[in-house]
């Protein structure tokens, strides 16, 4: 560069001299000021990949994921970052399609070049993105999807929120044993979600002594369950256990209680926003959920993040947005304790995690499920409130292969 | 009593099919366009239906500023988006439909959120007992709108100077052009009914959700295309029947033919099912 600079000056040979060594010295200057800062080229932020539906049907949950694992990055930069680094959250919008994430994931891991990935999706791409970071050997947790083959892709792969199955059998529990309901109608989602849902409750029902009556099927887009809500009136049960997720159960729950059936309904994480009880109104009094997060904790991690939360999003936060800021503060402790970026380092610390965050303390088993208690909120006075704890770990035993 | 129960649940759906499909069908008769972007303005008339609501506190005055609005809107799709590729293959059309539905709906999410909106105060929530069967006042009233406004236009069709320009437009243009009808005023009238149709049935169905959101339409786009399928593609009346015996056909599926089928494939086994045995549709003149 130097040289380059010399070659216009014709004035003389000491002049050019003096330049070409001014510039060799600044030239000196600045690769020892490189060198010095060495160590410090690790202020460099370190990346996390964040695949998450922005558009599409699953875009209001998405947003809350988003805020939720944004609001986790600030508060740890604002604490220092981890080992002195900052924390960047590199987010792609999946649409909550397998078919979107393949080249997100891949974007991710080769040009992005991102230290780990968390999912802040559903099931399906989650499931299709996990094979890819397990095969590039790049840490990734899955915030709230919760389909059993998500971390069957191998050990780079976790999980922070509970399998569909698990919270299932909690459902059971929480009918037969807490609330001492026998005859339930099961109201299924068709999906991932729901059928897992359904197959943890039914395997569990007969622990309980709960039998179900009878199971009815819906699609994620229906909004309008008229023939649905008629049969179940016939069947007359003690106890509605419906799977669906805010914008399906607020309407569900609305019109069952337009039928005048008055019996409990028990639903889940799905539930787990105010929107639900802002479309179902006064129809949401009294709906119990199996969640995994409880708004009248006196956990400080929970009770600073519903807090910080809402001031963040400008809205009430939910499960979705403390997964996604579980998941987070997860890979960031386990990055503090890898001290370093090695991917088996990073994977070995997230293993090992035992970590205090708003969805409770969180540890993993051998397969990378998490391990922690199911909430269990219900709806009183148009606002989500504590009605139970489930922390039977035999029952919410998740597989271990 | 519950299969009668289960039957009046059909009607109600296929009340609001019958609104969206009739729309659909008008312009697939006039034009030969496959307008699938008429889910959106569904969907418009939902977000219509919740804001003027929660401004004014009247449900009636939403249903006409939809229908109007809607209506509105439905000319301006035909005059910026159908008109200047009226001379193309039909297939640039549909293209031009799918991506405006696209735009539709992220428009909407972009400007009302992803969340969807719902009625502070909802409307028509009072229920009726009639012979031991619960009927919401919005369900009742989504019945009496479609049948008032569907047997509205089949008057107008059938009765008046303005229907025969109509009907002589769709059947020869070139002839009700050389009558002296002016066909362009024919074809946005019939993009502005179409779409307040919509948006009526747009109105109604987010009272019955409580709930508008970005993608409300997406089932309607394809399963309005399946109904005026086998309503024979232009046909209003056999769009009608095919709507309400849908509408039924679906809520008995619901309940019976749940576990290997989904409520939304019905309509297309029924389609094909129907196709095979009269390619024309139900009602359609075999060509």
């Amino acid at each position: 560069m130097a040289a380059i600079d010399a070659e216009p000056v014709q004035g003389g040979a000491t002049q050019g001299d003096r330049d070409m060594r001014s510039h060799a010295l600044i030239a000196l200057a600045v690769t020892a000021a490189m060198a010095a800062a060495g160590p410090v080229t690790a202020a460099e932020p370190i990346r996390i990949g964040f695949n998450v539906p922005l558009t599409g049907f699953a875009a209001a949950d998405g947003a809350s994921a988003k805020n939720g694992a944004e609001l986790a990055v600030e508060q740890i930069n604002a604490a220092g970052g981890v080992g002195g680094r900052m924390l960047e959250l590199v987010s792609y919008d999946d649409q909550a399609s397998p078919k979107e994430v393949v080249p997100i994931a891949n974007k991710l891991i080769e040009q992005d070049k991102v230290t780990a990935a968390i999912s802040g999706s559903y099931s399906a791409p989650t499931r299709a993105a996990a094979s890819i970071f397990q095969s590039a050997k790049v840490p990734y947790i899955s915030a709230y999807a919760i389909h059993p083959d998500i971390t069957r892709a191998g050990d780079y792969v976790f999980r922070t929120s509970f399998m569909g199955e698990v919270q299932g059998r909690a459902g059971a529990k929480l009918v037969g044993d807490i609330l001492k309901k026998k005859r339930v109608v099961m109201i299924t989602l068709q999906n991932d979600f729901g059928k897992s849902l359904a197959d943890g409750f039914k395997e569990a029902a007969g622990t309980f002594g709960v039998e179900v009556v009878a199971e009815y099927e819906y699609s994620i887009k229906d909004r309008q369950f008229g023939p649905i809500v008629t049969r179940v009136k016939a069947d007359a049960p003690e106890v509605i256990y419906a799977s669906g997720y805010f914008f399906t159960a607020g309407p569900l729950v609305s019109q069952l209680r337009a039928a005048g059936i008055d019996v409990p309904v028990i639903g889940q994480e799905g539930y787990d926003s105010q929107k639900f009880i802002e479309i179902a109104g006064a129809a949401s009094e009294g709906v119990i959920i199996t969640t995994s997060l409880d708004r009248d904790s006196k956990d400080p991690e929970a009770r600073d993040f519903i807090a910080a939360f809402e001031k963040k999003a400008g809205y009430p936060a939910d499960m979705v947005a403390a997964s996604g800021h579980t998941a987070v503060k997860v890979l960031a402790a386990a990055l503090g304790a890898a001290g370093s970026t090695d991917p088996q380092a990073i994977r070995d610390a997230i293993a090992k995690s035992h970590v205090k965050a708003s969805t409770g303390t969180i540890s993993f088993n051998g397969l990378g499920e998490v391990e922690k208690d199911v909430q269990v909120q219900i709806v009183r006075d148009g606002r989500w409130h504590h009605f139970a704890v489930i922390d039977d770990r035999k029952l919410l035993a998740a597989p271990t292969n | 009593m519950f299969l009668v129960e289960l039957f009046v649940q059909g009607l109600i759906q296929g009340s609001v099919y019958a609104l969206i499909a009739v729309g659909l069908t008008l312009v697939y008769g006039l034009l030969r366009i496959l307008h699938v972007a008429h889910a959106g303005l569904f969907t418009l008339g939902g977000y219509a239906g919740v804001l003027v609501t929660n401004a004014t506190g009247s449900v009636a005055v939403a249903l006409v500023f939809a229908a109007l609005s809607v209506g509105a809107v439905g000319m301006a799709v035909y005059r910026f988006c159908y008109e200047p590729i009226l001379r193309r293959p039909p297939y640039v059309a549909l293209i031009a439909s799918i991506g405006l539905f696209i735009a539709m709906e992220e428009l909407f999410r972009i400007v009302f959120g992803p969340f969807g909106l719902t009625y502070d105060i909802v409307p028509l929530q009072g229920s009726v007992v009639i012979g031991g069967m619960y009927l919401r006042s919005a369900e009742l009233v989504t019945m009496a709108l479609a049948a008032v406004l569907i047997g509205g236009l089949g008057l107008l069709a059938g009765r008046t100077r303005i229907g025969l320009a109509w009907r002589a437009t769709v059947s020869v243009p070139e002839m009700a052009e050389s009558f002296g009808i002016d066909i362009v005023k024919v074809r946005y009238l019939n993009f502005f009914i179409g779409s307040a149709l919509a948006g009526v049935a747009g109105v109604m169905v987010s009272v019955l959700n409580n709930l508008v959101e970005p993608t409300m339409g997406s089932v309607a786009s394809y399963k309005a295309l399946a109904i005026i399928v086998l309503g024979g593609l232009g046909n209003v009346r056999g769009t009608l029947v095919a709507a309400l015996t849908l509408g039924v056909i679906e809520a008995y599926g619901t309940i019976y033919l749940a576990g290997f089928l989904d409520r939304d494939a019905i309509a297309f086994a029924v389609l094909i099912v129907i196709l095979m045995v009269r390619p024309q549709g139900l009602f359609g003149r075999s060509a």
